[in-house]
């Protein structure tokens, strides 16, 4: 058996609320809001806190990871590799970046199907993550989300079994970005809609029931990519779905549509909750379709992701204003100094800086970062291991410097003992008023920390947990 | 070492803000005045050390920085960096060079311009992803942080250091910031790194301190109210407390190392010492200082300086010359002017600020945080 061996989402905590859009330009905007990524959060960030949630201390037996973006970081520099690493995945793995469409995602995920099921590969990690943006007073602001999803496939340990997939591929512009827009472009309405979307998509959908003889009312969930509030409620029932009851609620209600991890969050929505032997549909469009066919297993409960599709949605903090949300997507000009990490740096403390290895001390035990060829508390020498270091850990002393220059500003910074030795010290982020402070509880998070050398530079940081 | 290295000369600028003034014209000043101090040929300077923590455009890279400034040429020049510490080290190296018994006379000289930046505070070097995102007051502040935590102390006992370093240093000529501040003055400004606040922190300071030193049996020739170099210390830690997961917070090993170090030489104990210039870049690190010096017990820093202790007519007088704080904090000159006032004092030359009857005076730098301290005691011969 091919499947799903594990899943877990990243919603970033900030959230713009779509009445501070509508007070920034006039016009209408519906309720709620749209999740957005924090000043230091991009595309390969969100897919590495999705990721970790399904590659932890097993990540030595993956043997792929095929990342999906339309926003990635870089347009030359495959990113897959760079999470492969963040993940500390072995060196020894395959790494593949896909894009073009929101389609991108799932498209992903049934490539790694494909290569588990060919036998091709054992143990894939598929990351989806977007960080789209729309252009300030466009139709499309209120409507696009920041998020990750991750899948892992495998065929031990299967909670989702793969069961058929069905694919349409036809020319059809519905949202589009050319080399040098930076604001994602869009035909949006009925027009694209009918004639895309729904077309497409559901294409590809019936052929897949088709194939495997199953009525609408056989499948238990459908979890689809939606580009707006309406589309995916009138296209299930357009091929005879409930859309209340078999519908997965798209994340464009929630926390605004996400692009290629879309749909794998309506999958992770739908799992959270799926009972043994439930099929679910899993659809995603983009210049055609790619529907997949899961039915959940026996394993399911024992593997269900923490924290939940829902966990993510309720812990969230509130952007004060518009205009913070303008300078955190650097919309308006913003000053960030930095000095660039040279490859030859980069390549000499990998594991130290993006792996984040410290050592022990075989002597006396002591866990110390950065990597150390004398033991800091029993001066043992040449007797340190490399050791990786926990994701979690207490503030012991912090503070909140206003003279440094940062786009957030000012800027905490924390000294941080981490689960099982180890001290860090550390930029924190996603911190509400009154959350830093002397034994709060932190999570290491991979991020954006600077410009420099008209790079981004990423190390980690410290949030709340959430 | 004890009573072996005397100081026959010392020479300080006006330190500030000194936009019209460069590089070479402060050593010149300082090493100007302490020649005179002395009554000196310069052509009797056997070598020379140079403490400067940043170079600049206009010099401070190498001793020729020196040597061109003062055209003090064809006999050995180094320059001296060791943090904050460059300074008071220099000083210990221009001791240890006559000591050693190379060189009968020396001259020490700390420059440092660091207004000719054009920014605030000091450039960040190192590492570009570790640490990133420290400053120096966010350093300390970190410290500050786990200690007010640790012992429950407030904010209001930290600007009880700088009033007293204030009222010192508007007593002061040579000092940068020559005004008093009240209590809630301090308490109110603007928050730089949590909890100092404006008031807290030490300024970006330019100027330049000198001191001739000698062979203790020569100094008679000199003058008869020569300064002898009782004891000295130096002890490095390490630059990254972060993370050393050993490291409490709550003080800084190098400082009592070094002080250990000058006192088992001088064959004096904390008791013995009249008064010391201390290393208050920022409010906290004075009162820490003052328990590492072992003029307090740990966590009564604070209740010295509130029982006003550590003021001009306490029992031990902490930075009365203004300190950091108030006299400004030119890196590498500042151990130097250090020990300028040292000299004055135990000379009795100043003022109303002259502590009463001193026999030993100290002077500390401490840097990194905490990566490296140095600790000179200066006596009356």
């Amino acid at each position: 058996m091919i499947g799903v061996t594990g899943y877990s989402v990243y919603v970033p905590r900030l959230r713009l609320e779509r009445s501070l859009i509508a007070r920034a330009w006039g016009g209408s905007q519906g309720a709620g809001e749209i999740a957005v990524a924090n000043y230091d959060e991009d595309a390969l960030t969100l897919a590495a806190e999705a990721a970790h949630g399904c590659v932890s201390d097993d990540a030595a037996a993956a043997d792929g990871l095929y990342f999906a973006s339309t926003s990635a970081p870089y347009r030359e520099k495959q990113i897959a590799s760079v999470l492969a690493t963040v993940c500390d995945l072995p060196r020894r793995c395959q790494t593949a970046d896909f894009g073009g469409s929101v389609r991108a995602g799932v498209s992903a995920m049934l490539a790694a199907l494909h290569a588990v099921g060919a036998g091709a590969r054992n143990d894939v990690v598929v990351a989806a993550s977007d960080i789209r943006t729309a252009g300030p007073e466009s139709e499309l602001e209120g409507l696009l989300g920041d998020a990750a999803a991750a899948v892992r496939v495998g065929r031990s340990g299967v909670l989702a079994e793969f069961v058929d997939a069905a694919s349409v591929s036809e020319e059809f512009t519905h949202l589009w970005r050319t080399d040098d827009q930076r604001f994602l472009q869009s035909f949006a309405g009925r027009f694209s809609n009918t004639f895309g979307y729904a077309r497409d998509l559901g294409d590809a959908i019936r052929s897949l029931l088709g194939a495997q003889q199953l009525e609408p009312r056989a499948v238990a969930r459908l979890a689809l990519y939606a580009p707006d509030a309406r589309a995916a409620i009138d296209l299930a029932k357009e091929l005879g779905f409930d859309p209340k009851k078999q519908l997965v609620t798209p994340p464009v209600a929630s926390i605004g549509s996400a692009g290629v991890a879309d749909a794998l969050l309506s999958l992770a929505a739908a799992l959270d909750e799926a009972t043994p032997g439930d099929l679910i549909v899993v659809g995603a469009y983009g210049e055609g379709a790619d529907a997949l066919l899961l039915r959940v297993t026996d394993e399911l409960p024992r593997r269900r992701a923490t924290p939940s599709w829902q966990h993510w949605l309720d812990h969230k903090l509130l952007m004060p204003s518009y205009e913070k949300y303008l300078k955190y997507r650097r919309i308006v000009d913003v000053d960030e100094p930095g000095e660039a990490i040279n490859n030859v740096l980069e390549f000499k403390e990998l594991k130290q800086d993006v792996r984040l290895y410290g050592s022990r001390c075989e002597a006396c035990g002591t866990v110390q970062f950065p990597l150390a060829q004398v033991c800091i508390r029993c001066k043992a020498r040449e007797r340190l291991s490399d050791h990786k270091l926990a994701k979690r850990g207490t503030i012991f002393t912090f503070t909140v410097d206003h003279l440094i220059a940062n786009v957030e500003h000012p800027l905490p910074m924390a000294v941080v003992d981490l689960e099982g030795g180890g001290r860090m010290y550390l930029q924190v982020t996603d911190f509400g008023e009154a959350e830093v402070g002397i034994g709060a509880a932190v999570v290491l998070t991979y991020r954006r920390l600077h410009e420099g050398g008209g790079n981004h530079n990423y190390f980690w940081k410290a949030r709340p947990v959430r | 070492m004890k009573d072996q290295v005397a100081v026959i000369g010392v020479g300080c600028t006006k330190f500030g803000d000194l936009f019209e003034s460069s590089y070479e014209e402060l050593i010149c000043q300082a090493a100007f005045e302490a020649y005179d101090d002395a009554g000196i040929d310069p052509q009797e300077i056997g070598a020379a050390y140079l403490g400067t923590y940043l170079p600049g455009p206009s010099g401070g890279k190498a001793a020729v920085s020196l040597g061109d400034a003062l055209r003090l040429y064809d006999r050995p020049i180094t320059r001296v960096e060791n943090y904050c510490a460059t300074g008071t080290d220099a000083f210990r190296n221009g001791c240890l060079a006559i000591a050693s018994g190379v060189c009968d006379i020396v001259l020490v000289l700390g420059a440092e311009k660091l207004k000719d930046r054009g920014g605030r505070g000091l450039p960040r070097l190192g590492h570009p992803l570790l640490a990133k995102g420290n400053s120096a007051p966010g350093l300390f502040a970190l410290a500050a942080n786990r200690y007010m935590h640790t012992f429950g102390m407030g904010r209001d006992v930290l600007a009880k250091v700088a009033v007293k370093n204030h009222y010192n240093g508007a007593r002061n000529a040579k000092a940068h910031l020559r005004m008093e501040v009240t209590e809630e003055k301090v308490l109110k400004a603007p928050i730089i790194a949590w909890p100092f606040g404006l008031f807290d922190c030490c300024p970006t300071t330019d100027g330049a301190a000198a001191a001739i030193i000698c062979r203790a049996d020569l100094a008679k020739r000199f003058r008869s109210d020569y300064v002898l170099v009782k004891g000295f210390g130096l002890a490095v830690t390490t630059g990254r407390p972060y993370f050393d997961p050993t490291f409490d917070y709550l003080g800084f090993r190098s400082t009592q190392m070094a002080a250990q170090q000058a006192y088992k030489m001088a064959g004096v104990s904390a008791r013995d010492i009249s008064f010391a210039e201390v290393h208050d870049c920022f409010t906290w690190t004075e009162i820490s200082n003052t328990e590492d010096l072992g003029f307090c017990a740990k966590g009564e820093g604070g209740k010295l300086a509130v029982e006003g202790r550590t003021a001009l007519a306490g029992d031990i007088p902490i930075n009365p010359s203004g300190g950091l704080k108030s006299f400004g904090h030119p890196i590498g000159a500042s151990g130097v002017r250090m020990l300028y006032e040292c000299v004055k004092q135990l000379q009795g030359q100043c003022g109303e600020r002259q502590v009463k009857n001193p026999q030993l005076g100290l002077a500390h730098n401490v840097g990194g945080p905490g990566a490296v301290s140095c600790v000179i005691i200066l006596g009356s011969n």
